[in-house]
Order: structure tokens, then C-alpha cells, then sequence
């Protein structure tokens, strides 16, 4: 066990609280420690609160030692991407517009982590509106990857990403529309679980599209994905499409072999023009699968640009509904990328927005008649490492959308089937630069993705790897 | 199906409540031409019985 308790997993401080062997004030001290280091270089925090953070990890310790245990997670301290409304906080959404907004109830899925009995570090930076897949943000700056601060994290959970990384939080929450969450734990090297359409409760978690946004963690381990989703995921009266759907043990899952699993590798689209350093790490992947006594056979998907299309239509237009209001008054308070992609919305009429909500249904039939008799489906997150910051900050130029689409391009028709991926760590650039898979897997089969991801980390130390400050 | 043109883009988002200059209304007909041009193999396709709630369909027997 490592001397500096922030550098312990979920699962592994979890347990050294439980057992009184780590205080969650030292676990504590010792994020805040790290967080003091690395903020001024990655301005991953939107808001550290190291006095009610202590004050909280103490009231942790005492309950704990007169034997009251609130849950698996007592006394663990988190933060999360500052889109989680919790009541009595400033709420940012990353934007100016929300900049003093305090919230008056507490999202679902936090409410089931404090339950558990996490202790508050802060809030983490995110794009403006989580409508951007980069990590830029004019209002509160870019926020920066702990492998070469040069570099972007991946947005929109930028905060999430670039936080666990740098071991300032055991834990984060993203989200993932269009690839926040993925998107910031393939640039930045940790584990990210998009989790199926309804799976958590979206409840209290602002929106930016109502048929696509899933909740779901950014951590270092896939158990430590596994640990958060079980206790988030279930229905939610205060959210009619969480679904209601036993919650598997995915803990158990993540123990499972993967031997005699077929794992199928498209034979398009997620391999085309590839960087080649993102397309050595896939086979590299597929080599360490194959040992661990999997299968790999080649799929062929349907075209999955007309996902993409499908998907920016509903995003789009869903994100433009939300936030009509806030265009009409207040214009000039959104940065301009955003204000630029929120126009976007305005040019898709409602039948073609229909007319991709309906084909919905269909267009997912379709990918699983063509990954029958697989058990999942892995591909590269994104066909490039992080780029820089300088080289990505594309603001609301002619062709910003285009580079946008590029970046988000092997996200965004899984965000459509409403399908759950798993982004694991699976390798390093000759830059020192992270590099991660997808796992795809089935609507609500999270356990599948769980197993596969832990088996490759058994045999793997991708994640293990810790950034050190420049 | 067609792209909509930045003229076209004008009037809807003028209907929206919001207005738009020229030149944005062109900038977006460049940003969202390319997803009109991926759907366009779909779009009037789809069989007349079938609904945006058909996924949820999908969705709970294809586990």
C-alpha cells in the first residue's frame, strides 16, 4: 500500500477506512494535499472546499468509531463534474449564466453516493453546458491533462478526467452525451463508464439532451466503476425513465474470467484513419484479450455515419429547445462555441428531428442483429491521442463543427443506441500521451463490460500509472 | 433529404424567437450540411407505423 492515501483506489481507501487502518480526515488531507500541488497547474477544480471537507471527514471518523457506519463508501472524499445539483451549492454547469445558481434539491445519483457516506472535496470544471468535447471553457479556462498540461483532457467532463488522473479525487462523476465521458478517460488515462440509456437516474443532473444524457463514473480502476454504478443505478421515482431493472453485482462481475468470450473487433469506421499510435495500442489490446482466453472475431456494423447524423440531430435540437430561452435574454453570457453549436439546433426542422427519434428503435435492432453471438464489441474511443490545447481551440470558426465531429466521431452512435461503453486505459503514445479502448456492450448488460474491463486490468498496469507534476 | 439553406435557417430560427444574421445563418448551413447528407439514406424511409418509443421496445427485448 502506498504511503499517501490519495493514491489508493476507490475500493482499496474504502476498505482502509472501514477498517479504521486510513482516517478519512488523512485520505482527506491527502487529496487536498495533491489538489494544493496540481490545481494551479490543471485547474481542474471549479470549487475546493477544504474546511467543510475536513470538518465532514472528521464527523466521518467519529461516527466510525462509535461504530456508526453510514455505507461502503463512509468517509470517502469525492468531487464531481459541477453539474450535479446539491442542495444549498452553487451549481455552475460550467457556464456564466449559472454562475450563482444554487441549488435547492440534490441530483439522484449524488444523493445515492452521500448515502453512502462520501464526504465533499469540491466541484470539478466542465465545459460550458457539457456542449463541447474538448475541455476548453471561456469562463473559467481550459482545464488541462496531468500527462502534458499542454494538451487537452477530452470534454465535457474535463474536470472529472483531469482530476482523477492527477489522483486529486478517488472518484468522479461525468456524463456522457455525446462522449463526455469517454472522451476524458481515453485523453487523460482513467476508466469511464457510459452506462445504458435509463440505467442511472438522470434526476437533478442538468440536461443537455433528454434522450441521450447518461450518468455515470470516471475512476482508476473498472471495480471502481463497478463499486459507484451498483450503488447509483435503479429506479428513481423522481426520474420515470430510470428503469427499473434489477441491478446486477457488478463487483462479482468484475472477478469473472473472460475465457471463451467473443469480443468483436468492426471491420470499418472505428479502424479508419486511425492514428497509428491509437491503431498499434489496438492490436496491442486485442493481443492482451486473446491471452486472457477470449475470442476476437470481426463484425460488421451497420453504417454508423447515420448514427452520427441521426445523433447530432437529436442533440441538437434538444439541446437548442433547453436553452431558447437563455438565447433570446442572454446571448452575450455564453461563450461562443457553445452560443454557435446551440444555433445548430435551430436549423433542424421537427420533422427531421422525428424522423431520427424514430428510427431509433430500428437503427439498434440493426447493430445487434450484427453483433449477434458476440458478448461485446471494443474500438478506439477517438481515432487520435490528446491534441493541444492550442491546436483544438477552435471557437465558433467556419469549420469548428467539422473538427468537432472528428473528435466525437466513434462516440456519438453509441450516445444514439443508447448503448453502455466502458473506456479503459489500454496504452501510451510515444508522447507519453494515454490511450484507451471502448467496450460496447448490450442495452443495460454494464456487468459484460465490467468483466471484460477488469480482466484486461488484471493482466495489465495502464491504469495504475500516475502522472507527475512537470 | 435536403439541406436547409442559410435562407431557409433564417426563417426558422426567426420563428424560434431567435434571430440570426446573415452570415451565421450561413456558417450553420455549413456546420449541420454534412448530418443532413448522412441521414438522407434514411430519411423518408422509415415504415409509417413506427414511433420514437419503438426503441424503448428494442431496448428491453434485445436484453
Amino acid at each position: 500500500m502506498s504511503s499517501e492515501p490519495a493514491l489508493m483506489s476507490l475500493t482499496a481507501v474504502a476498505k482502509a477506512i472501514a477498517e479504521k487502518r486510513v482516517s478519512s480526515r488523512e485520505a482527506t488531507q491527502s487529496c487536498l494535499h495533491r489538489i494544493a500541488r496540481w490545481q494551479p497547474k490543471l485547474n481542474a477544480f471549479m470549487a475546493i472546499e477544504a474546511d467543510e471537507a475536513l470538518k465532514a471527514a472528521d464527523a466521518a471518523d467519529a461516527a466510525l468509531a462509535e461504530g456508526r457506519v453510514k455505507g461502503v463508501l463512509h468517509g470517502v472524499p469525492l468531487a464531481h463534474k459541477d453539474m450535479y445539483y446539491d442542495a444549498g451549492k452553487v451549481v455552475t454547469c460550467g457556464s456564466k449564466i449559472r454562475r450563482d445558481f444554487v441549488a435547492t434539491t440534490t441530483s439522484t445519483a449524488l444523493q445515492r453516493l452521500k448515502d453512502a457516506g462520501t464526504v465533499r472535496l469540491g466541484s470539478l470544471q466542465m465545459v460550458e453546458f457539457a456542449y463541447g468535447p474538448t475541455g476548453h471553457n471561456p469562463h473559467y479556462g481550459a482545464v488541462r491533462n496531468p500527462w502534458n498540461v499542454d494538451h487537452i483532457t477530452g470534454g465535457s467532463s474535463s474536470g472529472s478526467g483531469s482530476a482523477v488522473a492527477a489522483r486529486l479525487t478517488f472518484a468522479a462523476l461525468g456524463s456522457d452525451t455525446g462522449g463526455s465521458i469517454r472522451m476524458p478517460a481515453h485523453f487523460c488515462g482513467v476508466t469511464g463508464l457510459k452506462t445504458t440509456v435509463g440505467r442511472i437516474s438522470r434526476a437533478g443532473a442538468m440536461p443537455l439532451s433528454w434522450s441521450l444524457d447518461t450518468v455515470g463514473p470516471l475512476a482508476r480502476s473498472v471495480e471502481d466503476c463497478a463499486l459507484l454504478v451498483g450503488l447509483m443505478a435503479g429506479a428513481d421515482p423522481e426520474d420515470p425513465t430510470a428503469s427499473a431493472l434489477p441491478v446486477p453485482d457488478y463487483m462479482a462481475a468484475a472477478r469473472q474470467s473472460i475465457k471463451g468470450l467473443r469480443i468483436g473487433v468492426p471491420t470499418a469506421f472505428y479502424v479508419d484513419d486511425l492514428d497509428p499510435e491509437v491503431a498499434r495500442v489496438l492490436d496491442e489490446t486485442l493481443a492482451v484479450l486473446t491471452k486472457e482466453g477470449a475470442e476476437i472475431v470481426k463484425v460488421d456494423l451497420p453504417d454508423q455515419r447515420q448514427l452520427t447524423a441521426a445523433c447530432q440531430f437529436v442533440l441538437a435540437t434538444e439541446a437548442a429547445a433547453f436553452h431558447r430561452r437563455w438565447m433570446i435574454e442572454r446571448p452575450q453570457d455564453y461563450g461562443a462555441q457553445v452560443y454557435m453549436r446551440l444555433q445548430n439546433g435551430l436549423a433542424i426542422s421537427a420533422v427531421s428531428y422525428l424522423e431520427a427519434m424514430r428510427w431509433r428503435g430500428p437503427a439498434l435492432a440493426a447493430y445487434l442483429a450484427a453483433v449477434e453471438g458476440t458478448d461485446a464489441v471494443i474500438a478506439p474511443v477517438a481515432p487520435m491521442p490528446a491534441p493541444t490545447i492550442a491546436e483544438s481551440d477552435v471557437g465558433n470558426s467556419h469549420d469548428a463543427e467539422a473538427v468537432i465531429q472528428r473528435v466525437t466521431r466513434f462516440t456519438r452512435p453509441i450516445n444514439y443506441l443508447g448503448l453502455p461503453s466502458l473506456s479503459i486505459p489500454t496504452g501510451f503514445a510515444n508522447n507519453g500521451l494515454p490511450i484507451g479502448m471502448q467496450v460496447i456492450g448490450r442495452s443495460f448488460d454494464e456487468a459484460m463490460l465490467v468483466r471484460i474491463g477488469a480482466a484486461f486490468q488484471r493482466a495489465t498496469d495502464f491504469h495504475n500509472r500516475v502522472p507527475e507534476p512537470a | 433529404m435536403t439541406k436547409p439553406t442559410a435562407r431557409q435557417i433564417k426563417a426558422m430560427a426567426e420563428a424560434t424567437g431567435v434571430p440570426l444574421t446573415e452570415d451565421e445563418a450561413a456558417r450553420i448551413a455549413n456546420s449541420v450540411g454534412p448530418a443532413f447528407e448522412g441521414f438522407a439514406p434514411v430519411a423518408g424511409t422509415l415504415p409509417f407505423d413506427l414511433e420514437p418509443a419503438t426503441f424503448l421496445l428494442v431496448q428491453k427485448v434485445s436484453r
